[in-house]
């Protein structure tokens, strides 16, 4: 090697003499070379002064290394200014490879340290590449060795690598014992599902937790899964959980260790408990790298990942080996699996929280908790860990939910029989909790598959290119075998074609987001548009001519309305962004698009009076769906009456203005604020929106006269609004006026849904915003047929008459019993009637 | 190298262990402790015999009485140049990790004979010559230790196979 000056020397030295020539041994701190430098000292001058005199000193210097002199750089007599190149040393040992502290090659030991080591040996092996031990360390020469050589048999394989995560990727495990106890019995609803959920016991798991039980479910069709992929890629683990639990896992999915061998990364390992790092696998290169995982903020949304949607098969148990990593935001329920209020999960789940490296709060946050070099940290988040896991020992979360969707079930068999016989074992049926249905591993094969394809086609034809220069320059000497001639520099890079193949799918997409992000989230940075980003999807902030798609997390924001004015953007629901983003293609907008309340509708070009009267006419059935969106948020809905009376106070205040004029007014107010409405968090903007929904001063008589004849609803808002449309001439102040009005049929409807909205909250929560708003494709739809699909949505599932759990304002709910009682019964007799003829 | 080595080991009892039974607890006692550890610089494999129990010291204060006990232990040094059996943990491309008995031994590639190459594409992974000399995960291995470094409860050594008489049994 080539030994440096330090900078540590008096400069300028005068080399005096070479001790030393080439081809001569030096053992480490022995004298090299002699110089002379000057500088100032303090003497006396025999007189009792003191002076500062100039004065050269002689010194040696002393090597830091042993082996052969190879040559000098320097020669005597050269003045030295500045940290040079000084001679060549051959070392008999590098020092390449480190174990525990000691040279692997060398036996030698690397900590040690004299005055004279500038830098200890232990810092030339400085990378930890082997899986499942942290005390081996190689240099980066050795590293890129070993990698080479790995490339170099993948490629001649046709493999890639893939990392693999465990946890909600390919299975799911829970420490609830609930789950051995519905294995056992027979007759539990939820017995049938957890046929193939396998158990397995760690002893070593720290205190106060002997032998705690962990209960595994495969994703479907993984077995099928990994021995297909297997072919195309190598596999790798990479978790966060222990060890032990690696390890059992593996044995798990993969008997022989025929799939992933030894090559198993646990948080043991890792070195931090918060964040994966490609680097610690693959420390040189990850051009032929693939990940999955389902959270993409660990990886920092590298670009080699493919980010998969969470296995959730133990509802509600979450990632067990991750209650310390930022929680992830959720956004949006799947499909059809589990229907509950997702937009009411926003706010509980808050505050910005994931992002890239490039967002000061999460790299803080990450870096606060990803404490590697702080073990007390470490400690303590692992201990946090512990805790969570004995936690859901106690808590049995599965039970607690099995319990209440069999009381709901309970509740559903009384109205079901009391309202019409059907056939009574469907009726008997519980309803279980846990379903298996999950179909990710199929289509994330597809798209492992289009990747690896894609790769070694772009591999092809680079090799084929070169070997064709090749081949006209020797002329006939192309004996070459193909196996072997594999050149790492034409090596495609993964980095580069996933993105390739992931921008195609939403490419030119502009994206507002509207009410899907909580407050104060950088919507640039936050995970979902991380995510798809990654699809070249744009994120924008305004509603623009350019914007193509607005996902709307609710409905009836101002962006909403905003958006209704440019024919060209698609109001979409946040369920469409997803299902592309998973399913790695561009879906028909279609069946996602969000009903868009008529009053939203925005001054379009040209507004058509016809259209007005139209969406008149049907103001109210679109608030019946609409307003089951707003009171979605079942925890707000006593907050948000104080903040209505609140609210109420001030606006209740006498001014000069009639209620219309007042209501006309604060719907002005609403729209030019609509930005600031925007970005508030979920729970405030939806008190918002009730509080603009529902202006105090208009509804009381109204409300009264509405709840009579609630049976004949249809009609009577029918003729409400008709006769409200006919004095309406079409300006706008007018149009508002009427539109007021409306609301103030809203309130009674904000009150009704918010009741059966909690009452089908508390169980399976079908009758959701976004479930029933897709049902439709538009929003034009007549009052009736809205109607009977809403009681016949709610029928089966929500218990809206006599909710034990419920505690709300009595009075209300008997109103509202009575009003749905009413239109329950004709909506059923319609729906037999259809059934029958 | 083993060695038996006496040492000498304070504890201290509990007052509700006293009683005709002292001996025997302490006994128990020591050989819990003390068999198996690893005090960075050696292990202790077997405790033969206590050479002196002492008298209990009853500690002012908490009442535990203190007993020194004097005990002959079979010990193991590992030295370098030593030449020890090991069984083979996990094989890397940089090299073999190796357990002989406690202790954790790595051969690094340089230390394998360079006509024993790493082969990567059998299950599981071995090192092998393509003849008679194959090592994977669970080979006996004959090694000889090249360095040894104390750690606080562990020491860790490399070794080599490079040698004539080393390598798989």
């Amino acid at each position: 090697m080539l030994l440096r000056l330090p900078s540590s020397l008096h400069y300028p030295i005068t080399v005096t003499s070479l001790l030393k020539r080439p081809g001569d041994e030096v053992q480490r701190d022995e004298a090299l070379f002699w110089y002379v430098y000057q500088t100032t000292v303090t003497e006396g001058d025999g007189l009792g002064n003191k002076v500062d005199v100039k004065r050269k000193f002689p010194t040696r210097f002393e090597s830091t290394v042993d082996g052969t002199i190879l040559n000098w750089k320097i020669s005597k007599g050269d003045v030295i200014d500045e940290p040079v190149e000084i001679v060549e040393i051959d070392e008999p040992c590098a020092h390449e490879v480190q174990y525990g502290g000691l040279c692997a090659e060398c036996g030698k030991d690397m900590t040690e340290a004299t005055y004279n080591t500038d830098i200890t040996d232990s810092m030339r092996a400085p990378i930890q590449m082997t899986h499942d031990n942290t005390a081996l360390t190689v240099s980066e020469k050795e590293a890129t060795r070993v990698e080479e050589d790995a490339k170099r048999r993948l490629l001649a394989g046709r493999k890639l690598s893939l990392v693999v995560d465990l946890d909600q990727t390919i299975i799911h495990a829970t420490v609830d014992p609930t789950v051995g106890e519905w294995m056992e019995d027979k007759d539990n609803p939820n017995h049938e599902a957890l046929g193939d959920v396998r158990a397995f016991q760690l002893i070593d798991d720290g205190p106060g937790m002997r032998g705690c039980w962990y209960y595994v479910k495969l994703r479907p069709g993984l077995e099928s899964f990994l021995q297909n992929i297997s072919e195309m890629f190598e596999l790798h683990i990479y978790t966060m959980g222990t060890r032990a639990y690696a390890q059992h896992i593996a044995s798990i999915i993969d008997p022989d260790r025929k799939l992933f061998g030894d090559r198993i990364l646990s948080r043991d390992e890792s070195g931090s408990l918060t964040a994966k790092n490609l680097h610690r696998l693959f420390p040189v290169d990850t051009k032929m790298v693939v990940i999955i995982d389902d959270r993409g903020d660990v990886w920092r949304w590298s670009p080699n990942l493919i980010k998969v949607s969470p296995y959730d098969f133990f509802v509600g148990i979450g990632d067990i080996n991750s209650s310390f990593l930022p929680k992830k935001q959720e956004l949006g329920p799947l499909p059809e699996d589990k229907p509950t209020s997702a937009p009411a999960e926003h706010h509980v789940n808050g505050s910005t929280e994931m992002g890239d490296v490039s967002e000061v709060s999460t790299l803080e946050q990450l870096v606060t908790m990803g404490g590697g070099d702080n073990p007390r940290l470490l400690q303590e988040q692992s201990d946090a860990q512990d805790e969570t896991i004995m936690h859901q020992v106690e808590d049995r979360p599965l039970l607690q939910k099995q319990k209440e969707l069999d009381a709901e079930d309970d509740s559903i068999e009384t109205s079901d029989s009391s309202s019409m016989d059907e056939s009574p074992d469907t009726a008997r049926q519980r309803h279980h909790l846990l379903v298996d249905n999950d179909q990710e591993l199929i289509q994330l094969a597809e798209r492992l598959e289009q990747v690896h394809s894609q790769f070694f086609d772009e591999y092809d034809k680079k090799r084929a290119r070169g070997l064709g220069g090749r081949v006209a320059a020797l002329r006939g000497e192309k004996a070459l075998s193909k196996e072997k001639d594999v050149d790492l520099k034409l090596v495609p890079d993964v980095k580069d074609i996933m993105p390739q193949i992931k921008r195609r799918i939403l490419g030119g997409v502009v994206i507002v987001f509207s009410g899907v992000l909580p407050l104060g989230t950088d919507t640039q940075n936050a995970d979902i548009s991380l995510w798809a980003k990654s699809f070249g999807v744009t994120i924008a902030h305004k509603i623009t001519m350019k914007t193509t798609h607005l996902v709307a997390g609710r409905n009836r924001t101002a962006k909403v309305r905003e958006a209704t004015r440019y024919p060209r953007i698609k109001i979409v629901t946040t369920q469409w962004l997803l299902e592309c983003l998973t399913q790695w293609k561009r879906l028909d907008e279609g069946p996602y698009l969000l009903p868009v309340h008529p009053d939203d509708r925005g001054q379009p070009i040209s507004p058509s009076s016809k259209e007005m009267a139209e969406s008149s006419w049907l103001s109210s059935s679109d608030e019946a769906t609409g307003n089951e969106s707003w009171t979605d948020t079942e925890e707000t809905t006593e907050l948000n009456e104080d903040i209505l009376k609140s609210s109420g106070l001030t606006e209740v205040s006498p001014i000069g203005y009639d209620e219309d004029q007042q209501a006309a007014i604060h719907e002005e107010l609403k729209e030019f604020l609509g930005s600031d409405d925007e970005s508030e968090s979920d729970s405030e903007a939806s008190w918002a929106v009730d509080r603009d929904e529902v202006p105090p001063t208009s509804s009381p008589g109204k409300k009264r006269k509405r709840d009579d004849d609630a049976t004949d609803e249809e009609e009577a808002s029918g003729s409400d609004t008709q006769t409200e449309a006919g004095d309406v001439p079409g300006s706008r102040l007018s149009q508002r006026i009427k539109r007021s009005y409306e609301r103030s049929t809203g309130l009674k409807e904000v009150a009704t849904a918010s009741g059966t909205g909690s009452a089908a909250g508390t169980g399976t929560g079908t009758g959701t915003p976004s479930n029933s708003g897709t049902d439709r494709d538009t929003p034009e739809v007549s009052f009736v047929e809205t109607e009977e699909e809403a009681a016949a949505s709610r029928n089966p599932d929500a218990a809206y008459p006599e909710d034990p759990v419920e505690d709300d304002d009595e009075l209300e709910r008997e109103m509202m019993a009575a009003f749905e009682d009413g239109g329950f019964d004709s909506a059923a007799e319609e729906d037999i009637g259809a059934e029958n003829g | 190298m083993f060695f038996l080595k006496e040492e000498t080991k304070v504890i201290s009892l509990h007052p509700s262990y006293f009683g005709p039974n002292v001996r025997e607890y302490l006994i128990n006692r020591l050989n819990e402790e003390e068999e198996g550890r690893c005090t960075g610089d050696h292990f202790v494999i077997c405790v033969m015999d206590m050479v002196d129990i002492g008298e209990g010291r009853v500690l002012p204060s908490n009442g535990q009485a203190e007993y020194t006990i004097k005990y002959r232990a079979i010990i193991w040094k590992p030295f370098r140049g030593e030449t020890v059996d090991a069984i083979v943990t996990s094989v890397k491309p940089t090299g073999i990790f190796t357990l002989a008995g406690p202790l954790s031994v790595f051969i690094a590639r340089k230390n394998i004979p360079s006509d024993i190459k790493w082969e990567p594409n059998t299950v599981p992974p071995q090192y092998t010559d393509h003849a008679d000399q194959v090592i994977e995960k669970g080979t006996s291995l004959r090694l000889k230790i090249l360095g040894v470094k104390p750690d606080v409860a562990a020491i860790n050594a490399i070794g080599t196979i490079k040698e004539d008489y080393l390598g798989p049994l």
